[in-house]
């Protein structure tokens, strides 16, 4: 029994280092043709020397209504390409992604490939492959160079983003214009006399302000109040700081801000994206949105401005979320050939990026690229492609101008450390307890000492 | 039962009634209203209670909008599967604990109870290691046998109580006229249970058919997925499509109520069934 | 003859066994795994560690959230148990009359039950959202209200509704158990009962309770564990905020899992709970299967 498995061991290495031998270990690959040639003419050698087919899981989290529509096109596009790979893409929902991937890896079924927000909980386990393994040497050329070392953590990168999305605030001026304003706020004394003129003026059929301190994304709440108050989630040094005192007054803000009845009624429970359809419907005033929020049919006449501001400097907060690589260890695809695995994800990589493919993607669902390529070619030409929907409205080349130069000067939550999450639940926790009347120092410096 | 009541009993009797429908059907009504509005109308500044324009296109939309009908297959072939299964193992098990005794029997009925104790939401970790293991994630035959386990309690209880309601004088007389015991189950019991036994069938398809958390996390190929699990294609991360979710719940009652019509009329034989012997 | 007799006493095993099999491999295996990982450790991203000396429950059981979680969860249960169980007695005992239009109120009353938790659950958050409700937009053009209630001001009223969609959806279980119980009962009981001139309140307790306790037995140990152990109506509600104040143990666990990445003290509330269920339907199961053997 044991010499058996001696020998399948054996094996299994041998065919390893043929296959590490015989193919492209991914550095030393630099000599692959220049760009655009994602089509099946690069002359890759058939990967696993078993000639057996690479099985490839991929979870992709469901960003709008039509995700689901594009990635069967790209699965068959990919494995016409590719006719040795099998790809399986599953659209998992952002409610549920959780509760799937999670049960995935403790049952040693993850995915090869997971789009999600962080990795750091994966890292300290072990689970994943360093980005450098995969990635091709073209597409790190063409990643954004911050974004790509956003996913360090102690010295390497983890992960790739996948799309990038910016935060401001959305005003809508005809009613700000009927309650006598005619700017939007910059400050947040700014906010409160608009709130109420709006209040005044409309009563209880507009909400004159937007606020999501929901367990679904109330640490970005957070984000936006603390930092454009001088404070935060670190300190200059980057140690955690949850408890600063400006942390504390910006939190005092948001709870006047519901005190006073500028809010949606249910703070607590509303997350952004109802607070984004009521901004759609013009029933709704002022909120801190996403770029991508205002959707093509909407009659409402906004303005996209800054975050309104305590320091003079207003920070937008960006988000990036991330594709990652699991370990065959832990993997559901029981590939033989690891080097043939990694083969395949790298070229699953580059499909996917390629420059077209990935701008048509973000156009389709109105986020923000991260290579530099696509970027280039959407702040010009997004009209070429279409939103997802069944209206296929043309892509807006503006709009990636303005969202791209302003992605650039955001700030990002500290998302690549291992106390993430304690973090992120105990800030939520934190706003929603202030928020019911707690003392908003005692609780920040509770929180602050449960983390450090 | 059918003495006359006053004319005052009758009004009470009118009035509850009226009431209890108003309020069960109220959310069904803002379901249906909902699910015809437009996006905009839906947190519109002047909200409405009935929809501006009637949209009566969400309605079918939904079918393109995703292979709504395969999903609305998926469930009946669950469901159904699930409530064949667990009837079947079911009445053999609660007719034993209702007319036989034998050691062990109080600790059985308490078994099953303890089974029933633990949410699917906290098995889930060993629902999936298990399935893998069995080869049946990912296929709707390891949802049925899920959810005829998960259900067992239900059915044993359920069953269990209507026998004990049937006196056993007659499959007593049944046996002495050279009846085995399972003869006498099917040809005496099992008529006289016929509205425990539907209200069993019932109870188990509406469970089945609602079951989502399970489905959920086993279920990965987007054709196998039930509607409670597929309907989540409206309800996405930047957008619910509320109409869509909506009209599509709609449809998804309408399996359930058309079950429970067909079979209503037993539930009222059974009655005359009983009736009739006395 | 011997082997007769055996065959006998194996005969009920015998009966049972496809339930006993079904059961044991679909969730008594899952449960076995459950109990293992509460004396885990669990890294966040949901890995088995090894044994931790009961770490999990001493951190469970040092936390306040879960004491007032525990708390909020019998509530929850006694609630919408107690009004469910009332009200689809009551329900039962209306609908076992004949009267024009019954056919109808029956197929009503199983609305609530024919639609999945979390579509109610959906559509509620939704009549009572203070912005764009439906509840508050009805009572605004029938002019009940002159300006838009805020029906979920504190956690309390935010569990309060919780409750009462619970109970909704749990009253159409209650009454069609009850009712297949009433039809059950042989109808010359009461015709004896009215001869001898029994009031409606003799009737009720001398012969229809008593005859329809099994079914109301079930109904209720079955309603203490699946509302105990419901997710959907408090998740998709309020996700046990504002604060952690509205949750219940299974809403609790789940977050602990999912959200915190502390699937080892999911398990450990998991477990707690199925002790505390255990203890309260033993309780009640032997009381209730005591009296019916007197009975017989």
């Amino acid at each position: 029994m044991k010499k058996a498995l001696a020998m399948l061991l054996a094996l299994v290495m041998v065919l390893a280092l043929a296959a590490c031998g015989g193919n492209n270990t991914p550095p030393a690959q630099n000599n692959t043709p220049s760009q655009s040639e994602p089509a099946p003419s690069t002359p890759d050698p058939a990967p696993a020397p078993s000639g057996e087919k690479v099985t490839l899981n991929v979870i992709i989290s469901q960003y709008g209504n039509y995700t689901q529509d594009w990635w069967p096109t790209f699965e068959k596009d990919f494995e016409d390409t590719y006719n040795n790979i099998d790809l399986n893409v599953e659209i998992v929902s952002w409610n549920d992604l959780y509760t799937v991937v999670g049960t995935r890896i403790g049952t040693q079924q993850a995915p090869d490939i997971l789009n999600i927000d962080t990795f750091a909980d994966y890292v300290a386990d072990d689970l994943l492959v360093p980005a450098e393994e995969y990635t091709s040497a073209e597409l790190k050329a063409k990643l954004i160079p911050s974004f790509w070392s956003a996913n360090e953590l102690d010295g390497t990168v983890w992960a790739l983003p996948i799309l990038a999305s910016c935060r401001a605030m959305f005003c809508n001026m005809d009613l700000l214009n009927e309650a006598g304003i005619t700017a939007p706020p910059t400050t947040w004394a700014e906010v409160d006399a608009a709130c109420q003129a709006i209040k005044d003026k409309f009563g209880d059929s507009i909400v004159p302000w937007g606020l999501d301190i929901s367990t679904d994304e109330g640490q970005a709440a957070f984000a936006y109040y603390t930092w454009n108050n001088g404070g935060g989630f670190v300190d200059a040094n980057g140690d955690w700081a949850l408890n600063s005192p400006q942390n504390a007054e910006a939190m005092n803000y948001i709870k006047s801000l519901i005190d006073n009845g500028y809010c949606n009624a249910n703070p607590y429970t509303d997350t952004r994206y109802p607070l984004q359809d009521a901004f759609n419907a013009g029933s709704q005033a002022m909120m801190i949105g996403a770029c991508n929020m205002m959707s093509a049919d909407s009659e409402v006449n906004y303005v996209v401005a800054d975050l309104p501001t305590q320091t003079g400097k207003p920070v937008s907060m960006g988000v990036c979320d991330r594709l990652m690589v699991f370990d065959s260890s832990i993997t559901a695809s029981k590939n033989a050939d690891e080097a043939a695995r990694l083969d395949a994800v790298s070229k699953f990589f580059d499909f996917f990026y390629d420059t077209n493919r990935y701008s048509e993607y973000m156009v389709y669902e109105g986020f923000l690229p991260v290579t530099t390529d696509s970027s280039d070619l959407l702040a010009q030409n997004a009209e070429q492609f279409v939103v997802g929907g069944p209206d296929k409205a043309p892509g807006n080349s503006e709009y990636f101008a303005n969202f791209s130069s302003i992605l650039l000067s955001c700030d990002f939550y500290p998302s690549s450390r291992a106390e993430w999450i304690d973090v992120k639940q105990g800030v939520i926790e934190a706003e929603q307890r202030i928020c019911q009347g707690e003392d908003a120092q005692a609780v920040l410096d509770e929180i602050q000492g449960r983390i450090a | 039962m059918n003495k006359k009541r006053t004319p005052l009993q009758q009004t009470l009797l009118y009035l509850f009634v009226f009431i209890v429908c108003i309020v069960i059907l109220y959310p069904y009504f803002v379901m249906f209203t909902t699910a015809a509005k437009t996006d905009a109308e839906m947190y519109a500044a002047n909200m409405t209670i009935l929809p501006q324009q009637w949209q009566w296109s969400n309605f079918l939309g939904i079918w393109s909008a995703a292979p709504v009908f395969k999903y609305f297959l998926n469930s009946l072939v669950v469901s159904g599967g699930a409530t064949f299964l667990a009837i079947l193992c079911g009445i053999p098990a609660a007719y034993a604990m209702a007319r036989m005794r034998f050691k062990g029997k109080t600790f059985f009925l308490g078994a099953v109870i303890v089974s029933q104790m633990f949410s699917p939401v906290v098995l889930l970790v060993g629902i999936y290691k298990l399935m893998v293991s069995m080869h049946l994630s990912n296929s709707l035959v390891g949802l049925i046998l899920l959810n005829a386990a998960f259900n067992q309690a239900f059915a044993i209880w359920l069953l269990r109580g209507t026998f004990l309601t049937i006196s056993a004088e007659m499959e007593q007389a049944a046996m002495i006229d050279g009846c085995g015991t399972v003869q006498a189950l099917i040809r005496v019991v099992l008529p006289m249970a016929a509205p425990g036994i539907i209200t069993t069938l019932i109870f188990v398809f509406i469970n089945s058919w609602n079951e989502y958390t399970i489905a959920l996390t086993l279920i990965q190929d987007d054709l196998l997925k039930p509607i409670t699990v597929g309907i989540n294609v409206f309800y996405g991360y930047n957008f619910i499509q509320w109409q869509y979710l909506f009209a599509t719940s709609l449809f998804a009652t309408i399996p359930v109520i058309v079950l429970f019509l067909c079979i209503e009329k037993h539930l009222v034989a059974g009655l005359t069934a009983g009736g009739v012997k006395g | 003859m011997n082997r007769n007799r055996r065959l006998k006493q194996a005969e009920p095993y015998l009966w049972m066994l496809p339930s006993i099999l079904l059961m044991a491999v679909m969730i008594v295996i899952p449960i076995v795994t459950v109990f293992r990982l509460s004396l885990s450790e669990i890294s966040r991203a949901n890995i088995v560690k090894g044994f931790n000396n009961f770490e999990n429950f001493k951190e469970v059981l040092s936390s306040p959230t879960f004491w007032h979680t525990l708390q909020n969860t019998l509530v929850w249960t006694v609630v919408v148990v107690g009004f469910s169980t009332l009200i689809g007695f009551v329900l039962a005992l209306v609908l076992n009359q004949n009267f024009r239009g019954r056919k109808f109120v029956r197929a009503v009353v199983v609305f609530p039950w024919a639609t999945s938790l979390i579509i109610q659950s959906v559509i509620w958050k939704y009549i009572i959202s203070a912005d764009y409700g439906s509840l508050n937009v009805i009572l605004k053009k029938l002019g009940l209200i002159d300006s838009f209630v805020n029906w979920t001001n504190s956690a309390a009223a935010f569990f309060a509704w919780e409750c009462w969609v619970g109970i909704f959806v749990t009253i159409p279980f209650v009454t069609f158990c009850v009712l297949s119980g009433l039809q059950s009962i042989d109808t010359s009981y009461y015709e004896a009962a009215e001869m001898d001139g029994a009031t409606f309140w003799h009737r009720l307790f001398k012969i229809t309770l008593p005859l329809v306790r099994p079914s109301l037995t079930v109904s209720t140990v079955l309603n203490i564990i699946y509302v105990f152990n419901s997710f959907p109506i408090i998740w998709t509600i309020s996700k046990g905020d504002p604060a952690d104040k509205t949750h219940t143990l299974v809403t609790y666990l789940y977050k602990l899992s999912f959200y915190s990445g502390k699937s080892g003290q999911a398990a450990a509330v998991s477990v707690i709970g199925f002790v505390i269920l255990s203890i309260c339907a033993g309780i009640y199961m032997v009381l209730s299967l005591k009296g019916e053997e007197a009975d017989q």
